[in-house]
């Protein structure tokens, strides 16, 4: 067969389309059923049934895909057509996913990223073909942008990290069982089984076990099944997300692979790399870890398609990304403070809310009185804000050569930017009234890679041009510039 | 830090003369039609003086900020310069920017004229590179201005024709 005639998905996807077309379909078949019972006739949830599984058998019948010299195109659409077309030099990376279903018929999900933001209809997406084409087909749609040899040995490749069971540690703290909790309530309420969740005989027999032991002892009680409902609902999901994640170093590429049900892989183009960000969230940090994003050209800058390492030890993640920048310096070297004027900021915003509240409580005292209680939760308040102001203090500050911007800021989202001088083509100097006065001005480095904008807070405002003219001899050599 | 600070000089061109004719004009049309809307409210519902009062006030407070202030205000930091490497703005007027690009990395340059930018022969030249937070706007330039600038700008592009990211 020639290899540039279009080509269909794999065959088995005869026997996962219908069933996610299923799926897909809920309230088409919910209908379907409460019309063959209104009418108590079931040629109606068969018909309807019947119309579902040959939408999802046309669904393989009417896509194909075609890999030719310069592009890469996939027609799709079983009533509106799609067709869609990328260059095959401006693929950037190839991730790949199989869900469960996929991974028993041994089918993968391939997907291509260019530099666009593509969503729904513009995605390139190859759902699905068989597991073992997807190491040629990648090699094939990467050979432009990384001169894959296929007779190249697989000891070229190195482990950067693996997933330990230790990790794990990280996630019960964080809000995705919560999240998920909320979720589902939702979901609940929302297909309106919320009256008859109430009336069931656990949550009545739960409000009766309430009543006997008074209101206190009931909050506590919810309180304590929640916490622990979403400490292993977070640690599961973590389990099942990044669960035997393996990062290689491959000659011009990294892979990620990581998933114990659902299996994601992910290659990056390392040529395209351009720095990466350390990210410390508050209660991750306080644990000792940190987390990996890949800043680069063709992948946005958050969520899952930049994501290197998930929550591990904060020593891992460093020696990982000092690997990949090759300087050790940008990675833990110190930073240089923002004086001052900036330390004040800091101190001024989080102070403003404790103090105003503060002031608050006292007229209400005055005037109408309040509860005890208030004054030691506002006292918390306060110095929660204190200690949070000195800790962004702490974080704040940057670093610059000729080759790499370093920036770190916040508290409860710490992140550390490093970021390459060579992708950044573009600088602001922004000051608000407020840093007018205060002398300091907000640097923000634009770049095509990871989040577009990379910014340096609060720098003092004689600095801003400087750090700029350093990073890019381009700004040094303008015709605005003097010393 | 020991080697002695860069500065930057200000780009050296205005926008338009009309300029701050056109802003104070753009920013007047919803004030006027918010002030319209309390005129007819007074005149169905006359009672609550005060609440009139008020919000007449804060009509005319904010209307002097936007249509008087504003522009004018922002007719002295607009400026903008375009040098064989790069182009450079500063713009803004409460919050203030200098926004740098080097014309090596530019990629589209697209000009826009409104309705009230036509009326008085205005245009807005916006400069983008392959960064979505690099785009360079200069806004508000008289027209023959704005097409020389746009030329300009592609004459130059031109010549650096790698993939500019």
């Amino acid at each position: 067969m020639n290899p540039t005639d279009w080509q269909r998905l794999s065959p088995r996807m005869l026997l996962v389309h219908p069933v996610h077309e299923l799926l897909r379909q809920i309230p088409l078949l919910i209908g379907s059923i409460v019309l063959g019972s209104a009418t108590e006739n079931p040629l109606w949830l068969l018909l309807g049934i019947g119309v579902i599984v040959s939408l999802g058998l046309a669904r393989w019948f009417t896509t194909t895909y075609r890999i030719d010299e310069h592009d890469v195109s996939l027609r799709t659409g079983v009533l509106q057509r799609n067709s869609l077309s990328v260059p095959r030099n401006r693929i950037r990376s190839v991730q790949t996913e199989a869900r469960l279903l996929h991974r028993l018929l041994g089918l993968t999900v391939l997907r291509v990223s260019t530099g666009q933001e593509a969503r729904g209809d513009n995605a390139f997406e190859l759902d699905a073909v068989e597991t073992q084409q997807v190491e040629r087909l990648r090699a094939v749609l990467l050979a432009d942008a990384v001169q894959a040899d296929p007779e190249r040995p697989a000891a070229a490749e190195t482990v950067l990290a693996s997933w330990k069971p230790s990790w794990l540690r990280y996630s019960p703290l964080s809000w995705s069982g919560l999240i998920t909790i909320a979720a589902g309530f939702g979901l609940i309420y929302q297909a309106g089984f919320g009256a008859a969740l109430q009336e069931s005989t656990v949550v009545q027999s739960g409000l009766d076990a309430a009543e006997r032991i008074g209101a206190a002892a009931t909050v506590a009680v919810v309180v304590g099944v929640v916490v622990l409902a979403s400490v292993l609902l977070a640690v599961g999901r973590s389990l099942l997300t990044y669960g035997n994640l393996v990062l290689t170093h491959r000659v011009d590429t990294l892979h990620l692979t990581h998933g114990l049900l659902r299996v994601r892989e992910h290659t990056y183009d390392l040529r395209r790399l351009r720095g990466g960000t350390l990210r410390e969230p508050l209660l991750v940090r306080l644990m000792g870890g940190a987390r990996l994003d890949a800043v680069m050209t063709g992948v946005a800058g958050v969520g899952e398609s930049s994501l290197l390492l998930p929550p591990c030890p904060a020593a891992t993640a460093q020696r990982v990304l000092t690997g990949l920048v090759a300087d050790a310096d940008v990675v833990t070297g110190p930073l240089l403070a923002h004086g001052p004027a900036a330390v004040r900021r800091r101190w001024f915003r989080a102070l403003v809310g404790p103090v105003v509240a503060g002031v608050a409580l006292a007229v209400c005292a005055g005037w109408v009185g309040v509860p005890g209680w208030v004054w030691p939760l506002w006292l918390a308040f306060g110095a929660l804000s204190v200690w949070l102001a000195a800790d962004r203090v702490r974080a704040l500050g940057h670093r610059v050569d000729a080759r790499w911007l370093v920036a770190r800021s916040g508290s409860v989202e710490r992140r550390r930017d490093c970021v390459q001088t060579a992708g950044i083509i573009g600088w602001t100097v922004r000051q608000t009234y407020f840093q007018r006065r205060a002398g300091v001005a907000t640097l923000v480095a634009a770049t095509a890679a990871g989040t577009k904008h990379y910014v340096v807070l609060d720098v003092p405002a004689e600095w801003a041009w400087t750090v700029a003219a350093t990073a890019s001899p381009w700004v040094a050599r303008s015709v605005w510039a003097h010393t | 830090m020991g080697a002695p600070l860069q500065m930057m000089r200000d780009p050296a061109y205005p926008p338009s003369r009309s300029a701050p004719v056109v802003w104070a004009l753009g920013a007047a049309i919803p004030w006027l039609i918010f002030a319209f809307a309390q005129v007819i409210w007074f005149a169905l519902d006359g009672r609550w003086l005060w609440l009139h009062g008020a919000a007449a006030l804060l009509t005319v407070l904010g209307a002097v900020i936007s249509v008087v202030v504003a522009p004018l205000w922002r007719y002295r930091v607009h400026r903008w310069e375009i040098s064989p490497q790069a182009v450079y703005t500063r713009t803004g007027w409460l919050t203030q920017e200098r926004r740098i690009a080097p014309i090596s990395r530019v990629q589209t340059v697209d000009t826009y004229r409104g309705p009230l930018d036509r009326l008085f022969g205005l245009a807005n030249v916006t400069v983008t590179t392959a960064s979505s937070a690099g785009a360079v706007h200069i806004v508000a330039l008289d027209a023959p201005v704005a097409d020389q600038v746009v030329a300009q700008l592609t004459d130059i592009a031109a010549l650096g024709a790698h993939d500019a990211t």
